[in-house]
């Protein structure tokens, strides 16, 4: 993608949302440095400011919090310090859909254990269906998106269960796009920067075409806000998800040593992208996402972590590396019955 | 035992934290906020102060506030109604600021950190007291603290022994030394809070001619005391605090961009002065009256340098230490430090030897903004990287310097400095020109070697906290003119191998290759706060004529 990637961050030249200038700056760094020079960027998210939210609902219920837990650096350094700095009792979910490796299971137990905090796991094949239709389809969606969408929505539902006001997040810096305080009220998920409108008009044409067709999928929720809306009318929760990296500066750099040291924490030995923990979907989605709008999500991530100054633009071109061959998206397309889709 | 100090809604806002009496942390919320002298609630200050502690809010014991909000609300209404109804505009605009902030401080406490314990309010001048005190290698000592005002009071002294401190005696408002101070920089046309300095190095320009106008507003006493004379001052009546009659004494008030005229400096030479005159008068009596042989001096007036050094030179006391962060943010750390240890009991801590209490970054973080911003760099070993810095001060290059933590106080001291050679002649307008942008009239300071400084100048032992000024000697004359002021004085901040590591280092690369073991040492900032994040001084570096740029062993150049 050399030459069509912008200079300063990590997505390419993808009209009509994307585009390079003749410096070959494209127009989301383009406006990041104009709000930065006029002063115009949003105050940071404070530590206080957390609190302030933790503090409202903290010893109400049996449980302060749900902490999502994917056994990665991210949501496991969330819970820590959610557990120990913020001092909250949480209860801990971890979601597979049928594609989380052992290996990153095996740390979020860990994680659990050394924690001494009550975890709630849910395996399901629910979503099988709806991968192998993405994929056999030749469909655009982003498999991410819509697992997203799956995830949040059993997130919600098992708040609600347990009556728990807060959702704690691991999601990074990078992951709030948009407005810092809107993400707040918005599961960190708004979708309509430039950067995400492409990839949400693929996941609408998907929904419409093969979900809400399907009656296996009926009840499917059509985007996040849709997701918001049944946890708040069916399940009655008003939840808030958070995470605590979106209110301390920096990021990896000061929490990956933390966990490490006091968790023996480490990173997988395979995920994409590199120095992650994602579920083996990544390696397929990513590589589709790539194919079908020249970047995925990830370097919508990345490109947001190297604006705030959190990795560089070489460490972020290292993540997203794709070194991964046919043989491993040939295993994972088998389990969704479509090897020969590789 | 973690005690955190505030100070807000008046200038110099400032969250300070203590770890059983000992400084962890202490900022300006300016620095985080960009707002030069931010008045408001300290809130990035606070957070940056956990972080750096690894603490939350439920880890602190005690809350410390750098005043008794009532009491000047007291004094603010008293006043207001003694002038009425000339005080009535005056008492409209000022109200809602007492109502929306200055009276709600532990609801703000509440609210913004989730503390629900009672704050400690600590008197302004005793929180300036502690500052200084507690700061001091001195087991007991005298302190006198001197500012614009506080509830009442707006100087006092007493003594200090242990962790006790007793004031003995206080001079009230509106008799005011750092009020008459802040009167006549508004009057000579420049900012209060920020022109004062300006005022200081006027006078040096000027001749003392309107002294006995001086004696004729202010009566003064033989211990320091003094009364206005109310006839010539506006207070709490108007946009200045001067009237009619006070410019029938000293003529009309110069507005922001009139020309300067001998009369403004033969102003603010008398001004000078009469500070210096009533502030050795204070020393003096406070050492009669105390007897002790140490004094501790806090409080904005304490900023003034050319007074500081008379103080020292001039006065019976064996020992003077002044707090760095004189004004109100060093009133944040009295406070914490007078819960710490006069109400708490925490032993006395180690005297503060070092400014060095704000954000540091490492190279990894400096890398990662230099590489986002495309800056061309080397990374250079520490050695290494002195030599060639030096190199460059010797052949005149201006070098923006960002090194560990950064300062707490208004000087930069070395971590967040612009540097250059003070040898050079045309030095002093090229920083004016492409980077300062100030008065040509105003000298800039000098980083100097400790183990020289007696060679060079007259009148200055240990400066640390470039506080004092001292005078070339006769043998140097000329050999410095970037910081040298026209009267021959120069402000110094000496420099030890101890305390200020890799910045020694430097200056002694320099003497090597020029034979002056000094620098000029100026504030890495261009009309804005100091920088403190490697973003913002890379900012400032690409804004300006810097000829080149070090963070961390990272060097850049143009």
């Amino acid at each position: 993608m050399t030459g069509t990637m912008c200079t300063r961050c990590v997505l390419p030249h993808a009209p009509p949302d994307i585009l390079l200038d003749a410096e070959g700056v494209c127009n989301i760094c383009r406006n990041y440095e104009a709000e930065e020079r006029m002063g115009a960027l949003e105050d940071p998210l404070l530590e206080t400011d957390f609190l302030k939210i933790l503090d409202k609902h903290r010893g109400k219920q049996e449980y302060d919090c749900l902490c999502m837990l994917s056994g990665g650096k991210d949501s496991t350094a969330a819970l820590y310090y959610v557990k120990q700095k913020y001092k909250l009792n949480p209860l801990v979910f971890t979601f597979n859909q049928g594609f989380v490796p052992d290996e990153h299971l095996d740390s979020a137990r860990k994680t659990v254990d050394k924690l001494g905090v009550d975890w709630v796991y849910f395996e399901t094949p629910f979503m099988k269906d709806m991968f192998r239709k993405i994929v056999q389809t030749r469909s655009k969606v982003v498999i991410c998106g819509i697992c997203s969408l799956w995830y949040m929505l059993k997130t919600y539902e098992i708040a609600a269960q347990f009556n728990v006001p807060i959702i704690i997040s691991g999601w990074t810096k990078g992951q709030t796009t948009g407005s810092s305080r809107s993400v707040l009220s918005k599961c960190a998920c708004d979708q309509n920067p430039e950067e995400f409108k492409a990839m949400s008009a693929a996941t609408r044409e998907f929904m419409d075409k093969h979900v809400r067709t399907d009656p296996k999928y009926r009840d499917f929720p059509y985007n996040m806000q849709d997701v918001m809306q049944i946890a708040k009318t069916q399940y009655k929760s008003k939840a808030v998800v958070l995470s605590p990296h979106w209110f301390v500066p920096g990021g990896p750099d000061e929490y990956v040593p933390v966990i490490k040291e006091k968790l023996g924490w480490d990173y997988p030995e395979r995920s994409y992208p590199k120095k992650s923990t994602n579920c083996d979907l990544n390696f397929v989605a990513s590589k589709l996402a790539v194919k079908n709008f020249g970047y995925s999500h990830y370097h919508i991530e990345m490109s947001n972590m190297i604006r705030l100054g959190v990795v560089t633009r070489e460490e972020a071109l290292e993540h997203l590396r794709m070194d991964y061959g046919d043989e491993v998206l040939g295993d994972i397309l088998a389990k969704l019955d479509s090897r020969g889709m590789a | 035992m973690y005690v955190l100090g505030l100070s807000c809604y008046y200038h110099d806002s400032c969250a300070v934290l203590l770890k059983d009496g000992v400084v962890v942390a202490a900022a300006q919320e300016e620095r985080f906020n960009r707002d030069k002298y931010s008045p408001v609630f300290p809130i990035q200050a606070v957070n940056y102060c956990f972080q750096e502690a690894e603490i939350t809010i439920y880890d602190v014991d005690e809350v410390a506030f750098y005043e008794k909000m009532f009491l000047k609300f007291e004094r603010t209404i008293l006043s207001h109604v003694a002038g009425y109804p000339f005080t009535l505009r005056n008492f409209v605009q000022t109200m809602p600021l007492w109502l929306k902030d200055r009276l709600a401080v532990p609801y703000f406490v509440e609210e913004e950190l989730r503390f629900k314990k009672p704050l400690w309010f600590v008197k302004h001048h005793l929180s300036h007291a502690a500052s200084g005190f507690f700061a001091s290698p001195f087991e007991r000592a005298a302190f006198l603290t001197v500012d614009g005002v506080g509830e009442y009071a707006c100087a006092s002294y007493g003594v200090a022994e242990g962790t006790d401190l007793k004031v003995q005696r206080e001079m009230h408002y509106p008799h005011s030394l750092g009020l008459l101070y802040s009167i006549f920089t508004a009057f000579l046309g420049y900012r209060v809070f920020s022109g004062e300095g300006k005022v200081m190095a006027l006078a040096e320009l000027g001749e003392p001619r309107f002294l006995e106008q001086f004696r004729q507003i202010a009566d003064l006493r033989e211990d320091g005391s003094f009364r206005l004379d109310l006839r010539y001052f506006a207070f709490n009546r108007g946009d200045t605090m001067h009237n009619r009659r006070f410019e029938e004494l000293f003529g009309p008030a110069r507005a922001e961009d009139a020309e300067l005229t001998d009369r403004h400096r033969d102003i603010a030479c008398s001004l000078q002065r009469f500070t210096e005159e009533v502030l050795l008068r204070m020393a003096r009596h406070v050492h009669r009256a105390t007897g002790m042989e140490q004094l501790c001096l806090a409080g904005g007036v304490f900023l003034n340098v050319t007074a500081n050094s008379r103080l020292r030179n001039e006065t019976p006391f064996r020992d003077i230490f002044i707090q760095p962060a004189a004004g109100d943010a060093g009133a944040a750390l009295g406070a914490a430090a007078y819960v710490s240890h006069s109400v708490l009991g925490a032993p006395r801590a180690a005297p503060l030897r070092s400014c060095a209490l704000g954000n540091a970054y490492t190279d990894r973080q400096i890398e990662v903004v230099l590489r986002n911003k495309r800056a061309q760099y080397r990374t250079l070993a520490p050695e290494a990287l002195v030599g060639e810095v030096a190199d460059r001060l010797a052949a005149g290059r201006i070098v923006g310097w960002f090194q560990g933590r950064m300062e707490f106080g208004p000087r930069a001291l070395g971590n967040r400095s612009i540097l250059a050679h003070p040898g050079l002649a045309e030095m002093k307008d090229r920083l004016n020109l492409v980077i300062k942008r100030r008065e040509a009239y105003r000298p800039f300071a000098a980083s100097v070697l400790r183990e020289h400084v007696s060679d060079w100048f007259e009148g200055v032992g240990d400066s640390p906290f470039m506080l004092e000024v001292g005078r070339l000697r006769e043998a140097h004359a000329g050999r410095v003119p970037a910081v040298t002021h026209d009267n021959g004085s120069t402000r110094i901040q000496t420099l030890t191998r101890e305390e200020n590591g890799v910045y020694h280092e430097l200056v002694d690369a320099f003497r090597e290759r020029t034979g002056l073991p000094m620098v000029l040492n100026t504030s890495f900032n261009e009309d804005e706060p100091i920088v403190r994040t490697p973003a913002e001084a890379y900012s400032c570096f690409e804004e300006t004529g810097m000829d080149c740029l070090v963070m961390g062993n990272h060097l850049i150049e143009r």
